[in-house]
């Protein structure tokens, strides 16, 4: 398996990519996790409007875990809001543990709203295993 | 029920019991666009050394984020909220969500949070920030 993930990736930054939370999509997130819809926006919402598309990167999917996830709310997020979001690596290391030699990528989402105010960040960290590459 | 800015230092967040059926993977896969097999075919699961297929992290994230909105209603926001998953969570497991105010520092409520499953071993532990609204 070859992985495409290392330090030099550091401060890589995707392009801007803008997209519309509508209630339909709010509505049939708020289905699959169970809860009935109220016309408010659940906190984790935003990750499934994400495709992180960083020049270089390449993440495998078999056997990538995710390991942490952090957001920070600076204003609500709202049904209507049109968010513009980059996502940029902030952070890889390797780590050696019990299953082997494993890289830690935390890669960082930026969202802001059309009056450029910044409305979420999300930090993601994925652990990959690095099989055969000892 | 008790006012969110009567919460202090070592009061308990009221919990929440989830248990991730085979179809709510299915259904979150499709909210989501996450579709790796891994949370949606058994025989992929088990062929991987699984004991079955296992919840999304961020669906767990999900539920924990239902414990936090249900607790605080209308009276504050969530400005912080991050997970670290410490354990697989499979399908028909009785996870409980719980937490606990770590710090008040004015209107700020900061929450140590965590799951358990049926055994009790420990799938996820993170941390919040609300803030009151006046």
């Amino acid at each position: 398996m070859k992985i495409m993930v290392d330090e030099e990736l550091i401060g890589v930054e995707s392009r801007p990519v803008s997209v519309k939370v509508t209630a339909e999509r709010v509505r049939r997130f708020t289905e699959a996790i169970g809860v009935p819809f109220d016309g408010t926006v659940p906190p984790t919402f935003i990750i499934t409007m994400l495709d992180i598309k960083i020049p270089g990167l390449e993440l495998p999917l078999e056997g990538a875990i995710h390991g942490e996830q952090k957001f920070i709310y600076h204003r609500p997020l709202q049904i209507g809001d049109t968010i513009t979001y980059t996502t940029s690596i902030k952070q890889v290391y390797h780590r050696q543990g019990k299953l082997g030699k494993m890289t830690f990528v935390s890669v960082e989402t930026k969202g802001y709203n059309l009056a450029r105010e910044q409305v979420f960040a999300g930090i993601s960290t994925v652990i990959i295993p690095r099989k055969g590459d000892e | 029920m008790k006012k969110l800015i009567n919460y202090e230092a070592g009061d308990r967040i009221p919990g929440r019991q989830w248990v991730p059926s085979a179809l709510q993977l299915r259904q979150y896969a499709e909210a989501s666009g996450d579709f790796n097999p891994i949370h949606l075919d058994d025989n992929y699961a088990r062929q991987l050394g699984l004991k079955g297929v296992i919840a999304h992290g961020m669906l767990t994230m999900a539920q924990l984020g239902v414990m936090l909105t249900e607790w605080i209603g209308q009276e504050g926001v969530i400005t912080r909220f991050e997970v670290r998953f410490e354990g697989m969570v499979y399908e028909k497991e009785e996870i409980t969500f719980s937490g606990v105010i770590r710090e008040r520092e004015g209107n700020t409520l900061i929450c140590d949070l965590e799951a358990v499953n049926q055994d009790g071993d420990r799938v996820l532990s993170g941390g919040a920030q609300i803030t009151v609204s006046q």
